[in-house]
């Protein structure tokens, strides 16, 4: 099936370089970019790649507009996420009415759904805690009374549009 | 401009600090392990960013503003996969054998 | 500006300290892991404002290693706890 010389795979070939550069880069910010460091950072961003390709095909289309929108909604999200939590735990009586959801996603088990419930454990008022291969989800909500199924559609939404192919195969 | 910034580090720096206390707060005050584990992952995370957020206009050189953006983002990578473990765990233990 | 900073890094420590002092006091082996992701970012941030204060660069490669210790400590433990079901399925009872 898989020829290095169909077009796809040479796709996928300057992907892992393009991803091995931008894991160098990362280490020149951390590190520094003095040269008798930078044999070190070459052999860890070439392991950094191998992992990555491992965890994630390089295959996989991401949408990068889809991207920056999800960018801005995760940070709004996570300031609100913030703000909500704190203003819970000092009113007195703390107002949480923790509980239990289940919702069903429609994301394909493995990488791409635990990307997303890592994402959206960093959202307003909720944590997965349990995911089933049919794709049920458990999760665990500060407060019942929200209206958490509704969010969750929407955060997975957000999440789907990252992906062009919007979250299908995985 | 560097009054402006100093007043912009100074309200940064004093919220996440403040967002830190309520973090703690919720996990002395909220009644379940899961409810602390909202406080914790997502009070202690806005904290940090606030903080992040306000040392940046002071980093002394575009490298230490880069560092300091990839420590955050290192944090959030990093809470977001260990409260999903620790939930997972809890889950486990809960319902396990 | 460096005053701000070291009075919020404490202020922050203390915070810390005392959640460290509620989940490490408790029974739950889980709330016990949560002491890790609350010194990591508690400790971060202190870290950050002390490098800020101080003036002393190097602060920072600090609160990075801090950040990667608690995440990989949170994944051994949740690795350990796969292996070992039933470890300790019931603490010893505390006094309150």
């Amino acid at each position: 099936m898989m020829t290095t010389t169909t077009p796809d795979a040479r796709t996928s070939r300057s992907g892992l370089i393009l991803r091995s550069a931008g894991f160098l880069l990362l280490w020149m910010i951390l590190i520094g970019p003095a040269p008798k460091d930078l044999a070190v950072g070459l052999v860890a961003a070439v392991a950094a790649t191998w992992t990555s390709a491992a965890l994630w095909p390089a295959g996989a289309r991401l949408s990068i507009p889809g991207i920056m929108r999800f960018l801005m909604r995760f940070l709004m999200q996570s300031v609100v996420a913030g703000i909500d939590v704190a203003w819970r735990a000092v009113t007195t009586p703390p107002a949480v009415a923790p509980g239990f959801v289940t919702f069903r996603t429609a994301l394909p088990a493995g990488m791409i759904r635990a990307t997303a419930t890592a994402i959206m454990s960093l959202q307003p008022g909720k944590l997965p805690v349990a995911s089933e291969p049919d794709g049920t989800l458990l999760i665990h909500c500060l407060d019942r009374r929200e209206p958490v199924a509704q969010q969750l559609a929407a955060d997975e939404a957000a999440f789907c549009r990252t992906l062009t192919d919007g979250g299908q195969h995985g | 401009m560097t009054i402006l910034a100093h007043v912009f580090t100074l309200l940064a720096v004093t919220a996440g600090a403040l967002l830190f206390l309520a973090g703690t707060i919720g996990l002395l005050r909220f009644p379940d392990t899961l409810s602390r584990l909202h406080a914790l992952s997502k009070a202690d995370n806005l904290g940090l960013a606030l903080i992040v957020l306000g040392l940046l206009p002071q980093a002394a050189s575009l490298t230490d503003g880069l560092k300091l953006i990839l420590i955050w983002l290192l944090a959030q990578l990093s809470a977001a996969t260990a409260s999903q473990l620790i939930a997972g765990s809890l889950n486990r233990r809960k319902s396990g054998p | 500006m460096a005053d701000v900073f070291t009075a919020a890094a404490l202020a922050i420590l203390a915070a810390t300290a005392f959640g460290l002092f509620r989940v490490l006091r408790s029974r739950i082996a889980v709330e016990r892991m949560m002491a890790v992701q609350l010194l990591g970012t508690g400790g971060v941030a202190a870290l950050l404002l002390l490098g800020a204060a101080s003036g002393v660069a190097a602060t920072s490669d600090a609160a990075l290693l801090l950040m990667l210790f608690a995440a990989f400590s949170c994944a051994a433990f949740t690795r350990g706890e796969e292996d070992t079901p039933d470890e300790d399925p019931q603490p010893t009872k505390e006094k309150t």
